[in-house]
């Protein structure tokens, strides 16, 4: 592994940290998801060019859609939060009190 | 210059602590575009020109578009940026310094690793009379269309099921 490939790793580890913390908004941990992803997808993009295995480049073409997806729902749910609350904050969403 | 990948590598991983440390979302917006813009030229670098086309096109100038616009909708008076607090301006110090002690920490061991990043791109084929060149990555995102015919067909009806949950879920009923 060379370290090309850890920096990409360790770019999805921070931004898998990122999004398991809250700080006040939640479009932060979105974004955070955006990144990991993104990180996903050129690592992906990579192995298929450096093992010379064209084929494995339908993976990240299909990630990328199934993550549009996901941003999509993702940002609804945002939008209904906010015209519920006004604002995104983390700490209006206290109807599970647990 | 021989370091340039893992160059862009290391700035990648900053772009991401940029926006990993939780600053106002507009500005963490703003760092994974960036983060986004160097992960792009690091898929070109390794002969990826239609996915680094790909992601440009549908990640950068699709999804960030629409993140840009659903954060201006969501957001506060007075945004918070990197400089502002101790909590956002830590956590990006914090990160910065692990991957300098990291990449240090790397280049010292002085090892031998046997991946060759060049010459990823072209293929030559021999087909018929004559011969003829191709891009590997675009030859294999088109090989999508051929053998992952179902594939398609699965990926089209979630973006379509899709659509209508995203309108379900903002009708609020």
């Amino acid at each position: 592994m060379t370290p090309t490939h850890m920096n990409i790793m360790l770019a999805f580890t921070i931004s898998l940290l990122g999004m398991l913390t809250y700080r006040s908004h939640l479009v932060a941990s979105l974004l955070c998801l955006e990144g990991m992803m993104m990180s996903l997808f050129i690592m992906a993009t990579l192995i298929a060019s450096n093992t010379h295995f064209p084929l494995v480049n339908i993976m990240p073409i299909i990630l990328l859609v199934f993550a549009a997806c996901e941003t999509a729902v993702g940002l609804a749910l945002l939008i209904s939060i906010s015209n519920t609350y006004g604002l995104d904050y983390v700490h209006n969403l206290n109807l599970l009190q647990c | 210059m021989a370091y340039v990948l893992f160059t862009l590598s290391v700035l990648l991983v900053m772009g991401f602590v940029g926006f990993s440390s939780k600053p106002s979302p507009i500005y963490g917006g703003l760092a994974l575009i960036v983060s986004g813009v160097v992960g792009c030229v690091i898929v070109l670098n390794c002969g990826g020109v239609y996915m680094g086309l790909v992601m440009f096109l549908v990640y950068l100038g699709g999804m960030m578009v629409v993140f840009g616009y659903t954060t201006a909708m969501a957001i506060e008076e007075y945004p918070e940026t990197w400089g502002s607090g101790l909590e956002v301006l830590g956590g990006l110090l914090v990160g910065l310094m692990m991957e300098v002690v990291l990449v240090l920490w790397v280049l010292s061991l002085d090892e031998t690793v046997v991946v060759s990043f060049s010459d990823t791109g072209d293929w030559v084929i021999f087909e018929g009379e004559g011969s003829g060149l191709i891009r590997g990555d675009s030859i294999g995102a088109g090989a999508l269309y051929d053998y992952g015919r179902w594939l398609v067909v699965v990926a089209g009806w979630t973006l379509f099921v899709g659509v209508y949950i995203v309108i379900e879920i903002v009708r609020g009923n």
